[in-house]
């Protein structure tokens, strides 16, 4: 029972969740009940009127008690239609605004946060679920045949008494004492009683069954979505399957998968086959006891044969009112399970609070940031990634970070831009902690362009100015500082041009090129601090060396970092950090590190090998 | 050229009705058996039977109850009637939902032949543009849920059929009556039936820009909560623009979606409006009849039903026949994608099967279908048997096309290959593969078991101790040792809550040790060591070092220093190799290699002022 409550607890708060969005939802619902409701009764009465007064043969009435039948009809049916007009689009926009909301939230969530993985697989249950099941709009629907099956209950209750409550005429022994009033009650309750019994033991065996399916529905889609997605339909995979001959493993390993989802669907439709079954059985056995009750009244002359067909009908409904007033629940029960998690996400609280001091605005650039005693582990890893980190950056310096793969180098950014907090220790701007400021402001301080920078599926303008305001010449000329400038004039439409194909016709762009876009989308924002994570990973010589030679020009006026494993970036930084297990084991100036003989020197070393022995043959 | 080879396409239609509706009985009949045709067949008596019964349980009921019989036995007649409808409805739930379910899980299966189609693709076709959308046509005929594609398709052809015998019935019931009044009402219902039509046809019109802003809003949905891309939302302040833009296409969609409710709204009402006009003439037409006593009060209900359920057969008709022809472009979409060529068999392997080969390349070219120039024009190249090669040139200058040629997985669109002498086309693909180890650019694992991965012969590999050896030579043993199943263990969690994502470094060295495990005799390494820190990069190329020794060995970097232990170096340019030589003849001779490698080596050769005065 508290379960039942706390369910519709969850029902009730989507409910106005709704209502705030869209005001005349719920009350175009209702009106659209209402009518059906009175649909269905007026058909009854006025169809049992015609047949009664075919049986007297008073054909003149029983002609204009059809036309009234079915003037009354169209009127109803012309009444729904204009309603219902608006219902697809609405109910549409229900099921849409659910992932909006989910992403308003997401965007406005610690990037921390929003990295664990256990809440990421929450949100993506929630939206596959929604996906499969629907979502707000047939939560809405289910609700409204919810109170419309209750409504219903209440008028067929009141016709079905009346129909206990008449009177039998005429001796037919036996059957005239069980069409008295209190008999046929009695009898009525029965009925009720076997149905309403039936219908719950069929509820309650299979709810167990339709939850376990439930839960493991979304996983089994996800798995198939894995074959389908990044196996078979990921065609730059197809050229490794071929090489390596991995025809058979594959179909090994996918028959197995597909011999799982065989009897899981085959499962799910055994069991929802099953109950609807014995939903019918039920059912069908309350049709039978309702139509022997109504005959009875009719035979002994309690009511007249025209009536038959509208207690009978009114019966029918009470008895398809509780089976939707039972299913109505189960269906609620599985929408409200997710919904659940979806509520939970939207109550969730951030980790840490947003900070309000404003960010002092200064054109002469001198934000000052630096590390003190900084540590830090990823959320739920033991592991430190920085240990002790202490550094100052200089103003307006050009610093260059190297390191090996996972010793650190791309957290210290994530912690400089503030998407993770130091687990010890602190970071200051011009002397005070970052977590002071306010968070947006401190992150306008930083044109970034990360390692997985991404670029999105809309016009290049759109991309580099991140949908800001459009300035053609400071976009030209971002574009021009990053080397791209030929790039976008090379295209059709010029700044117009969209980005990919997923939406639009747009163009393919090579990895090299999509690093120079995301060069100018950091430049565009003119921020005092650019961040560069390997930034020339994907382009070839010449157009590394074009990014080194505009480097100076980029970044004059700023603070930069750059974070390369071509050592050859560091020659044109004036300040370098070594990073090692977390630590930073050497900084200073190339020739100062070069000559010091230590990791920084082994790791140019590395590299420089080729090249330097070339100096020799060159000469 | 292409144009007009797709306009002609779409004006004739590849598939004929009828053969698709042969074709997907045959598909049901292999997946499912001949039971699941029956059951078909079943359940579409039922589902006219049921209709008729209900229909008739007024008119059966009041003749019952106007009979003057005891109630005893009135009683009971009507309990066996009822029993009777209630046992038709039971059954014909059952058909239906078990027919929904055989369905279903063929689905389910067809998606095994698709899979396997896809492996037998030859691979340069199934990569090009058009391969790919003849791909996920076929997907959508099978995984665009069960009210689009295959499943619905069979759904609908049994649904059209059934209307069509629920008419043909009541056709008979009231033409037996009074063929006017038959053919009155199969005017009236056409009439409705055209104006739904058109409102359908109206409404699909514009389901084409509804698509377009779903595909937006997917994908922005996507985009908007993947993992990593949270970084540059936050730092550039995307969240605005994205809020928009979710906003913006949900008014469009709903704004679309309410021009086509008004359509159909409007064919609806004419819809009422006519039942309505055609109801009271048969009312009134009944009432007449019965008030001159040639019609009882039974049948009066029994037409009067039959009337009302006439519309329903023929719109259900329609309808189903529609949503058939809907379907039916997915069903061609996926007999056009099965039909499509696959590898030919049956040609013979290279000879001296396992030693190192010679490959000639004599005036190749290659374009990418659909491109307007060639990516590789007019190449001539020998690889001897046993030689390094490497392979450099800017981005776009064709090197990761040349070495799919070499390899086999693409063919010359003009030119030819030879391998050891003989054309490579005359050959078989299968085992022209086998001679080659290639490790792409792209560095993934499937989410199978470590050792599926490196042996690629799913559990029977040959050996154990192959697989640990090569795991060995390629530094991953200890690693694989760590892990909860050892080299059992799957990778990633796609398929394995347990699964076990590698890093970038050692998926690297998971992609040596499959080229390992292979032991073929020809190497390619299309750069491979991009995203590693120097030290782990040197380590690499000494392992590949290793490899290579005794076999032909490809190599493609953009860092110029790796090629330095190869025995010839290739640069390209424009799809054509300007210069070939070993590394110090290239430097000796100057030109566009030189000029590549004094850009790199600048920053790295210390005296060398200008390179740091040039930053």
């Amino acid at each position: 029972m508290r379960r039942l409550i706390s369910m519709h607890r969850v029902g009730f708060r989507l409910l106005k969740m709704i209502h705030a969005e869209d005001s005349l939802m719920i009350p175009m619902r209702l009106l659209e009940l209402c009518l059906s409701l009175a649909q269905i009764y007026a058909g009854l009465f006025l169809t049992a009127g015609l047949v009664d007064l075919l049986v007297r043969e008073d054909y003149g009435a029983a002609a204009g008690r059809a036309l009234l039948l079915l003037g009354t009809e169209l009127v109803f049916a012309l009444a729904r239609r204009l309603l219902g007009r608006r219902f697809r689009s609405r109910n549409t926009k229900l099921w849409l605004l659910f992932y909006v909301w989910l992403r308003r939230k997401a965007f406005s969530m610690d990037y921390e946060t929003m990295e664990k993985p256990e809440v990421s697989e929450k949100i993506m249950f929630s939206e596959r679920t929604s996906d499969m099941y629907g979502g707000l709009g047939v939560l809405l629907e289910q609700y409204s045949n919810m109170l419309h099956a209750i409504l219903n209950m209440c008028f067929s209750v009141f016709l079905v008494a009346y129909l206990c409550l008449a009177e039998p005429r005429g001796e037919f022994g036996v059957w005239s004492i069980l069409a008295g009033p209190v008999p046929s009650a009695l009898l009525f309750a029965a009925i009720l009683a076997g149905m309403c019994l039936g219908a719950w033991k069929v509820f309650v065996k299979y709810a167990a069954k339709q939850q376990e399916i439930f839960s493991s529905h979304t996983g089994m889609e996800n798995k198939l979505g894995y074959f389908i997605n990044q196996v078979f339909g990921n065609a730059g995979v197809g050229k490794v399957i071929r090489i390596y001959d991995m025809g058979d493993m594959l179909l090994e390993n996918t028959s197995r998968e597909m011999e799982k989802f065989r009897s899981f669907y085959g499962r799910m439709c055994d069991v929802s086959m099953r109950q609807r079954c014995a939903d019918r059985l039920v059912s069908g056995f309350f049709t039978l006891g309702a139509y022997l009750l109504t005959a009875l009244k009719v035979v002994t002359g309690a009511v007249t044969v025209g009536a038959f067909t509208q207690y009978a009908g009114a019966l029918n409904q009470f008895g398809s009112a509780c089976l939707t007033l039972i299913s109505g629940n189960g269906e609620l029960k599985k929408i409200c399970s997710y919904m659940e998690e979806f509520l939970a996400f939207l109550d969730m609280e951030n980790k840490h609070a947003a900070g309000t001091v404003p960010v002092e605005k200064r054109d002469d650039g001198e934000y000052e940031l630096a590390f003190e005693n900084v540590s830090f582990c990823y959320p739920g890893s033991q592991k430190a990634v920085l240990r002790n980190v202490n550094c100052r950056l200089r103003i307006r310096g050009k610093l260059a970070v190297v390191g090996h793969n996972g010793a650190g180098k791309t957290t210290f950014i994530k912690l400089l831009c503030r998407l993770y907090e130091p687990t010890e220790g602190r970071i200051t701007l011009n002397g005070v902690d970052i977590r002071k400021y306010n968070e947006e402001e401190y992150r306008s301080l930083f044109g970034v362009v990360f390692q997985d920078f991404k670029l999105f599926a809309f016009p290049v303008w759109e991309n580099i100015t991140a949908g800001g305001e459009r300035q053609d010449e400071r976009i030209w000329e971002a574009l021009r500082q990053a080397d791209a400038k030929e790039l976008v004039e090379g295209m059709e439409k010029k700044l117009d041009t969209w980005l990919y194909r997923n939406v639009e016709e747009g163009v393919e762009i090579s990895g090299g090129e999509a690093q120079k876009l995301a060069l100018a989308r950091a430049l565009y924002k003119d921020a005092p601090v650019v961040i560069l994570d390997e930034p020339t990973a994907a382009l070839d010589p010449k157009a590394e060396a074009e990014i080194y030679a505009r480097f100076n020009e980029m970044v004059e006026g700023r603070t930069s970092i750059y974070i390369s494993h071509r050592m050859s970036s560091c020659r044109f930084c004036d300040d370098i950090i070594v990073f090692e297990d977390g630590r930073i084991a050497e900084r200073g100036s190339h020739e100062a590190l070069f000559a010091a003989g230590g990791r920084y020197a082994e790791m140019w070393n590395a590299q420089a090998k080729y090249y330097s022995a070339e100096e020799e043959v060159n000469r | 050229m292409k144009g007009r080879r797709d306009r002609e396409e779409k004006r004739k239609k590849k598939y004929s009705t009828g053969s698709n509706i042969l074709y997907v009985f045959r598909h049901l009949r292999r997946k499912e058996g001949t039971g699941a045709i029956f059951l078909c067949g079943g359940d579409t008596v039922l589902s006219i039977l049921l209709p008729f019964l209900e229909t008739a349980l007024a008119g059966a009921v009041t003749a019952c109850l106007v009979s003057g019989r005891p109630p005893g036995e009135i009683l009971l007649l009507m309990a066996g009637y009822v029993a009777l409808l209630q046992t038709v409805r039971f059954l014909y739930g059952y058909a239906k939902e078990l027919r929904q379910k055989v369905l279903f899980l063929m689905r389910v299966d067809t998606g095994m032949d698709f899979f396997g189609k896809t492996l037998r693709m030859d691979g340069q076709s199934l990569e090009s543009a058009r391969g790919q959308q003849k791909w996920n046509a076929a997907m959508r005929n099978i995984y665009s849920g069960n009210s689009q594609g295959i499943e619905a398709y069979i759904q609908n052809l049994c649904d059209t059929f059934l209307n069509l015998g629920g008419l043909i019935v009541y056709s008979v019931i009231v033409g037996r009556f009074s063929l006017i009044l038959l053919l009155f009402l199969l005017g009236m219902t056409f009439v409705s039936s055209y104006l739904h039509a058109r409102a359908g046809k109206r409404a699909y019109a514009m389901e084409e820009e509804i698509e377009k802003n779903w595909r937006s809003f997917q994908y922005l949905r996507r985009e908007s909560i993947l993992a990593g891309n949270g970084k540059d939302i936050r730092m550039y302040r995307m969240d605005r623009w994205f809020l928009n833009c979710f906003r913006n296409r949900i008014e469009r969609i709903c704004a679309l979606i309410d021009r086509q409710q008004t359509g159909y709204m409007a064919a609806g009402m004419a819809e009422n409006l006519i039942s309505f006009g055609r109801n009271v003439i048969v009312y009134g037409w009944l009432i007449r009849e019965m008030a001159a006593g040639n019609v009882s009060l039974p049948a009066f209900l029994l037409y009067v039903g039959v009337v009302a359920g006439f519309g329903s057969w023929l719109n259900g008709m329609t309808e189903g026949w529609q949503r058939m022809m809907e379907n039916e472009r997915l069903m061609d979409g996926y007999r056009d994608f099965m039909d499509f060529g696959t590898v030919e068999e049956g040609k013979p392997g290279p000879d001296r099967p396992g030693s190192v080969h010679e490959i000639r390349l004599e005036h190749v070219s290659f374009r990418y279908e659909g491109n307007g120039e060639d990516t590789i024009r007019d190449l001539n190249l020998t690889v001897r048997p046993g030689e390094k090669l490497a392979l450099v040139g800017l981005n776009g200058a064709g090197k990761t096309t040349l070495i799919k040629l070499l390899c086999g997985l693409y063919r010359p669109t003009a030119g030819q290959i030879y391998l050891d002498g003989r054309d490579m086309a005359d050959l078989s693909q299968k085992e022209i593969f086998r001679e080659f180890a290639v490790v792409f650019q792209d560095v993934f694992a499937f989410s199978f078991s470590l050792a599926d991965n490196v042996s690629c012969q799913g559990e029977v590999y040959a050996s154990g101790e192959r697989l640990r050896d090569s795991l060995e030579k390629a530094g991953l043993w200890e690693r694989v040792q760590e892990l909860p199943e050892k080299e059992k263990t799957a990778m990633n969690k796609d398929l394995d809550e347990a699964g076990v994502s590698l890093s970038g470094g050692e998926l690297q060295k998971l992609m040596l040790a499959r080229a390992l495990y292979k032991d073929a005799p020809m190497v390619i390494l299309d750069e491979p060591t991009a995203a590693l820190d120097p030290i782990a990069e040197s380590e690499m190329y000494g392992k590949y070092d290793e490899m290579i020794q005794g076999k032909t060995a490809v190599f493609i970097s953009h860092r110029l220093s790796s090629t330095r232990f190869c025995d010839r170096i290739l640069f390209m340019e424009n799809g054509r190799i300007i210069q070939e030589g070993s590394h110090r003849e290239l430097m000796e001779k100057g030109g566009a290699y030189a000029e590549l490698f004094a850009l790199q080596a600048r920053y790295y050769q210390e005296n060398n002022k200008e390179g740091v005065s040039y930053a």
